[in-house]
């Protein structure tokens, strides 16, 4: 299914760094260097100690789908539909949720407690979006 | 607690509104000043009592084709008023009359009106159906970045995974919901002003088409055009207006992360809302005689219903079942004006707060809740949440 479809986002200096990790594949998130806490989306700023030193760190682990939507509506021209998104968090990263798609996505394999594995495809205007993939075996 | 709440300095003097329809064809504006003059005219008031202006949305907030209509100062012209306050709210207003009741009670203003008008039904038409959130821009900025890329490109596809939770977590069924647009559709019979005034069943309602699973066609309010306007007055001024109607209690609280998709839990979106608006009344939820509760999808009007503590968590979908309690002659008649899924999306509490007014007073036509005194108002942009007691004079 193509994802390429649809309204690019608006990069900023807050966001540079997670799209251009996800060019390469890479999830990251922030991670504060005063209390290790991890955020997302990022903002600069630690959102349990209020630090302003922030790094970014990998999400490589498998996660969990905490909840989903099929989408059958064409929103726009040529979207194709229908298509799954998930809402997902991962048990090594507490307090970390991050919305994709559902790659290779049969609507019935959706379920909440879902395990998948981070990943990206093509998205609106070249770039990489959150795609997540089902863990075989899984759901 | 009775003299230092600063809403019972306030009072809804006036409520007006211009056609109401799926296409009105005629300009954002022209609706705009049709719902100003009959809100003024409403209050009994004159346009050279007027010396506040409100509008939702202020300027720069149009994510939604015909989601935004109008320049308060083109408005302030057209009436040539002096005006003392002016507000203009891009984001979430928790209630249409919130900041106004301020303005009033600290004496900024004396009689302010408040506006909101849509083309959202001209603007579906043009786009071929309900256009994507975000459209009027290039690129998805701020909240939405996150969203519209991947897809989740209207807000029913936003809301919707929380549905998904919500149905999982309690066990409650499509069959259950069903009612609530079923039922307001029933009450929408009653309305000459309503969109849609056709029977709908529960059937109609399962075999209707999917948009985006589990939210179907019949649990998304309907795109129209329309303006409401609403006046508030000081309360002091009560000698003057026609009908006034009372504040007893309101609040908007966020309490959790204002992203569509970050939410630790949406069905919780209005309980710290609800509480603080508790707190500020001897009233309880027993007192309450019509309630017109946020509908922008069935979902929000269930969690509301949860929320004000109608019924208890998860037990929503037992509550309406059968429409019984929810029916113009129930224990809580609900969205008795249609709401938004059958009135027509009129926006951020705007018809809501209209209809509330017009129960009070008695002046509901085939639709009044019989001795309506207390009446719930509540509205939820978002995380953006507002509740509110309105009583009879
Ligand atoms: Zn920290």
């Amino acid at each position: 299914m193509d994802a390429s479809i649809g309204i690019p986002p608006a990069v900023t200096d807050e966001t540079e760094q997670f799209w251009t990790n996800a060019a390469q594949g890479r999830l990251v998130i922030e991670h504060c260097l005063a209390c290790g806490a991890e955020s997302f989306p990022p903002r600069g700023m630690c959102r349990k100690c209020r630090g302003r030193s922030m790094s970014a760190v990998e999400v490589a682990g498998r996660g969990r789908v905490y909840s989903f939507t099929v989408n059958y509506q064409r929103w726009l021209p040529d979207l194709e539909v229908p298509y799954t998104i998930v809402l997902v968090e991962f048990p090594d990263h507490p307090g970390v949720r991050v919305i994709g798609r559902l790659r290779d996505g049969d609507p019935q394999r959706a379920a909440i407690g879902l395990e998948v594995e981070v990943g990206f495809e093509p998205g609106p205007g070249g770039f990489a979006i959150p795609s997540f993939a089902a863990v075989e075996g899984a759901g | 607690m009775g003299s230092e709440r600063f809403e019972q300095r306030a009072v809804i003097s006036g409520v007006g509104q211009s056609a109401i329809d799926r296409v009105v064809p005629r300009s954002g504006f022209q609706l705009t000043l049709d719902a100003v003059m009959a809100a003024i005219a409403d209050a009994g008031l004159g346009v050279d009592d007027i010396d506040g202006l409100a509008m939702f949305p202020g300027g720069g907030a149009a994510n939604l084709p015909g989601y935004a209509n109008g320049n308060l100062y083109e408005v302030h012209d057209a009436l040539g008023i002096t005006t003392t306050w002016r507000q203009g709210q891009v984001e979430g207003m928790s209630l249409p009359f919130y900041a106004a009741s301020q303005a009033v009670a600290t004496g900024q203003a004396r009689h302010v009106v408040v506006w909101r008008t849509v083309k959202e039904g001209s603007a579906a038409r043009l786009a071929g159906g309900r256009p994507a959130y975000g459209s009027t821009h290039p690129e998805a900025e701020g909240p939405l970045a996150w969203l519209l890329p991947v897809g989740a490109l209207s807000p029913v596809c936003q809301v919707a995974p929380y549905a998904t939770r919500y149905m999982y977590e309690y066990g409650v069924t499509r069959e259950q919901l069903a009612w609530i647009p079923v039922t307001q559709r029933l009450h929408a019979s009653l309305n000459p002003d309503a969109v849609y005034r056709d029977p709908l069943t529960v059937d109609d309602y399962l075999g209707s088409r999917m948009i985006s699973w589990p939210i179907c066609l019949y649990d998304c309010d309907v795109p129209a055009d329309g303006s409401t306007a609403i006046v508030i007055s000081a309360v002091e001024t009560a000698h003057d207006l026609r009908s006034p109607v009372r504040i007893e209690a309101m609040a908007g609280v966020i309490d959790g992360r204002p992203s569509w998709e970050q939410w630790e839990d949406m069905g919780r979106v209005g309980y710290a809302t609800a509480a603080a608006m508790w707190a500020r009344t001897d009233l309880t939820p027993q007192d309450v005689d019509v309630a017109q509760l946020y509908d922008g999808f069935t979902i929000e009007a269930v969690w509301w219903l949860e929320a004000m503590g109608f019924c208890g968590t998860g037990e929503a979908g037992a509550f309406v079942e059968g429409g019984a309690r929810i029916a113009l002659d129930g224990q809580l008649p609900l969205n008795t004006w249609g709401g938004q899924l059958s009135g027509g999306r009129l926006h951020a509490g705007f018809g809501h707060t209209a209809e509330a007014v017009r129960q009070l007073r008695g002046e509901a036509g085939e639709r009044q809740v019989v001795g309506a005194e207390v009446a719930a108002v509540t509205n939820v942009g978002g995380i953006e949440a507002g509740a509110a007691l309105l009583t009879r004079w």
